[in-house]
């Protein structure tokens, strides 16, 4: 009797970061309704698991404030326990279609009007923390997984927003993560060339895509984040954009091309500062560069004689 | 207390609080001494004392008035019963006070304003001093005596944050060779060398200032062997730092075996290769490669520098961590039983597992992880937040508020609605004409070589194929001739070269002629092919050219 070799699953899990903000371009003019964005997004999310029968979707909602999942693994559950008695609406779609369609219309009106009540402070998406959150979840899955199991996973951003800088540090922290847990970040923008979101797709080997207008969003979903990371290299798709990797500055919050980094705190200044301002660090500033002044000092004085 | 000091003056009779005796001025204090007894019944510190009164000359008794930092007074009355002299007596007493308080004042003073910056940068302390000294709990002097101190103590643990070493002090050291050699060594460096190179701290230590200057030393210590990058130490050479070298080599050994015992890190290796015990014997013994060997030296000296580098910063809470010795398994044992050695493999594997960051009494336990101690953390994590863009984006929030009824608006309604149609067809087809190859967004992509993949057909591409393959073996061959030393490679080289011809004209060219006819155009199929071609025919004809001079001379 030989024993049974174990099948192997090959599934692929996308967890879609969605960006709701009201203060991102495309929301504010109006150019868009997040309805048509909400729908495209559907669409692509039911087109992954069309894909293969194990694969699995996530979509979280982002704003300056919070994020959430608007679909999970737990509405996967609610489906399973439901059975096929939830299908009521259009007879003619897959039933899991039509429940992750209702989760998510559910879910986001919830997300929405709990945004409503607390004003937002700033304008920019927390996008450190969504991923954060995305990568956990993946984690999560990952290590549910029986043997013989194995899962491709990769978050895709889609926001508006020209989040530029800030929060730096912390977005960058958990780039850094997913590049370390196998996690590509593609990201679609749908207005703005972001660069922090450029670089968390060049870190991660993950696709950047910038869109030339506000249409077509499902279409360019589909033809450029469909494919996994990995076989995208043997697609004719758009080429990766020119990456800008000068670093925020701290202390201006602008881009530097050189700039001075604590070695104790990684702080990075555009100008020398004897003491850094984070950890307090005392630095000597060498006599080589205090004396560069004075010499042109000297200089313009005996142009002047 | 008082026996010590020199008396200055001594003046009696003196009433102070209905005991007559005398007062004695000394260098420190102001003494009392009652007549009935040999003890010294008040003894008031220079420094203790404000200022000094003295009655009016109208006034019956004739008085002194010392008046205290704490606002309390010390009233004598010189009871002379010669009004004159008695008068005498204080005035005496009061100059030569007057002119031992300011010095002690000045202290005092001094003394004054540490103790309130001390109290204004410290709450904590300020709050205790307001309740106890205020309160008269404990006294002014015990409390700075005995409790500021220790909370400086506690406070001062916290706040040390040390700088490292960078890696490249010695560069600093510049040296001017203009017949005299110029050395400057700052104080920073200093402190760099004796961090990095605790030998030579122990050096400095022992001949300075005994038997050696200051300048003298660090002349010696730049000019030895030790400094220089070929450190070979002959035992002949009277050096100062001849030992010192040695010390360092042993230190290097021993850092390497420990590394060794875990091999986890991966710059582990390539020390080792370099620094191993068979090499650093071998230098004295194979004299003959002697550029060989400057060169293990100088590799061998980088990375020990790098090490001693990398291990000041460790060194300074070594002492505070005990478990850093259980990572150093002792030599002997590791071979003798194997306990050491799984105990390693637990610790691996424990690495592996376990999350420190997740575990609460990791940090207790953790030997090279320092923390980082930010002043500043929000500014840390944050970056930093933006003033200057925030007009624009106070003025978009609001706009966002408004804008964030109509999307709740929207959404619900899309909510609603069963089925809707994504995308617009017109729409759909111009996005695709976009991403097609030619569109808009593939500009960059060279769409001739992409979309040839498509274009060939199968029987092209096997014909290709077997192009490549066939050229492919005669350039093997033909490259393989170079350089061309004996006759019979320049034979083979030139039989080579025709069949290389004769290739291209059999094979390369129908080929080509054939595409052209079934399929319009060439599309670059073969430009690689002939890019090889001409590199070799390239080569055959700059050799060629060559070795004709020799035959016609």
């Amino acid at each position: 009797m030989q024993s049974e070799t174990p099948k192997k699953i090959f599934s692929s899990l996308l967890v879609i970061i969605l960006d709701v903000n009201p203060a991102q371009d495309t929301l504010l003019s109006g150019e868009i309704k997040l309805s048509s964005i909400l729908s495209s997004v559907v669409a692509f999310a039911n087109s992954h698991l069309m894909l293969r029968t194990h694969n699995k979707v996530a979509v979280l909602a982002s704003d300056p404030n919070s994020c959430d999942f608007i679909y999970s693994d737990q509405d996967e559950l609610d489906f399973k326990k439901k059975t096929v008695s939830s299908c009521k609406m259009g007879g003619s779609q897959y039933e899991l279609f039509s429940h992750i369609d209702r989760s998510i219309k559910f879910n986001i009106m919830k997300f929405l009007k709990d945004a409503a009540e607390e004003p937002h402070m700033s304008r920019d998406t927390v996008f450190g923390a969504s991923c954060a959150k995305a990568l956990c979840y993946i984690n999560r899955l990952q290590n549910n997984l029986y043997p013989g199991e194995t899962m491709n996973s990769r978050i895709l951003i889609i926001s508006g927003c020209d989040n530029e800088g800030d929060k730096y540090i912390r977005c960058m922290n958990t780039f850094f993560t997913a590049q370390k847990q196998n996690v590509a970040i593609d990201v679609c923008s749908l207005t703005h060339d972001v660069t922090l979101l450029k670089q968390a797709c060049y870190i991660t080997e993950g696709s950047y895509f910038r869109m030339p207008k506000l249409e077509g969003l499902l279409l360019y979903l589909q033809w450029i984040f469909l494919t996994e990371p990995s076989s995208r290299k043997k697609l004719v798709i758009p080429l990766a954009p020119q990456l800008d990797f000068r670093p925020f500055c701290f202390c201006h919050g602008t881009l530097t091309a050189i700039g001075f980094v604590c070695s104790l705190c990684l702080t990075i200044y555009c100008k020398i500062s004897p003491i850094c301002t984070t950890c307090e660090a005392v630095f000597k500033v060498r006599s080589a560069i205090a004396v560069k002044p004075k010499k042109k000092k000297i200089k313009t004085t005996s142009v002047n004689n | 207390m008082t026996s010590s000091e020199d008396v200055l003056l001594q003046v009696g009779p003196v009433r102070h609080k209905k005991g007559d005796g005398t007062l004695y001025v000394m260098s420190q204090h102001v003494a009392f001494i009652l007549n009935s007894s040999d003890t010294v019944a008040i003894s008031h510190h220079y420094r203790d004392i404000k200022m000094q009164k003295i009655s009016s000359e109208f006034k019956n008794k004739v008085q002194l008035q010392l008046v205290f930092h704490d606002e309390t007074i010390s009233l004598f009355q010189f009871t002379n019963s010669e009004r004159s002299e008695a008068m005498r007596d204080r005035n005496r007493v009061k100059d030569l006070i007057q002119q031992l308080l300011p010095k002690y004042q000045k202290q005092a003073n001094k003394e004054f304003g540490e103790k309130s910056r001390i109290l204004g940068e410290n709450r904590m302390l300020f709050q205790l001093y307001q309740d106890l000294v205020i309160t008269h709990v404990i006294t002014s002097e015990e409390f700075w005596s005995q409790h500021v101190p220790y909370h400086l103590a506690t406070q001062s643990k916290v706040i040390t944050q040390k700088t490292g070493v960078p890696n490249n002090f010695l560069t600093n050291v510049t040296v001017k060779s203009d017949g005299t050699k110029k050395f400057n060594l700052s104080n920073d460096t200093i402190q760099c060398i004796f961090k990095t190179y605790p030998a030579v701290r122990q050096k400095h230590i022992e001949y300075v200032p005994h038997q050696l200057t200051e300048s003298e030393f660090w002349q010696k210590f730049l000019e030895s062997h030790y400094f220089h990058k070929d450190r070979i130490t002959t035992g002949s050479t009277k050096d100062l730092f001849n030992d010192c070298a040695k010390l360092d080599d042993n230190l290097f050994k021993n850092e390497i075996k420990d590394l060794s015992k875990n091999k986890t890190d991966c710059y582990v290796g390539s020390i080792e290769d370099d620094g191993s015990d068979d090499n650093i014997n071998s230098i004295s013994e194979e004299k003959s490669s002697m550029a060989n060997i400057v060169h293990e030296n100088i590799i061998k000296r980088f990375n020990q520098h790098s090490m001693m580098v990398l291990k000041t910063c460790e060194k300074s809470n070594l002492n505070s961590l005990p478990n850093g010795n259980d990572l150093k398994v002792p030599s002997n044992s590791s071979n003798l039983n194997g306990t050491p050695d799984t105990a390693l493999k637990r610790l691996r594997i424990q690495e592996k597992n376990g999350y420190e960051d997740l575990n609460p009494e990791a940090e207790t336990l953790d030997v090279n992880q320092k923390k980082l101690k930010l002043s500043r953390v929000e500014s840390y994590v944050n970056c930093l937040t933006r003033e200057h863009k925030h007009d624009n984006t106070t003025s978009k929030l609001s706009k966002a508020r408004e804008v964030q009824k109509s999307i709740i608006y929207d959404v619900n309604e899309w909510s609603k609605t069963t089925s809707n149609q994504v995308i617009e067809p017109s729409v759909a087809v111009n996005t695709l004409g976009l991403l097609t190859p030619g569109g808009s967004l593939m500009k960059g992509i060279s769409d001739e070589s992409a979309s040839l993949a498509q274009l060939v057909p199968v029987t092209v591409e096997k014909d290709l194929r077997q192009l490549y393959v066939s050229l492919g073996e005669l350039l093997r061959h033909f490259w393989s001739c170079f350089p061309v030393t004996t006759p019979a490679l320049e034979e083979k080289l030139m039989k080579t070269h025709d069949s290389l011809q004769k290739f291209q004209n059999a094979k390369i060219k129908p080929f080509e002629d054939q595409i052209i006819i079934n399929h319009g155009q060439l599309n670059q199929l073969t430009n690689h092919l002939n890019l090889m071609l001409h590199t070799a025919y390239n080569k055959f004809s700059v050799w060629h050219s060559r070795r004709k001079i020799p035959n016609i001379l």
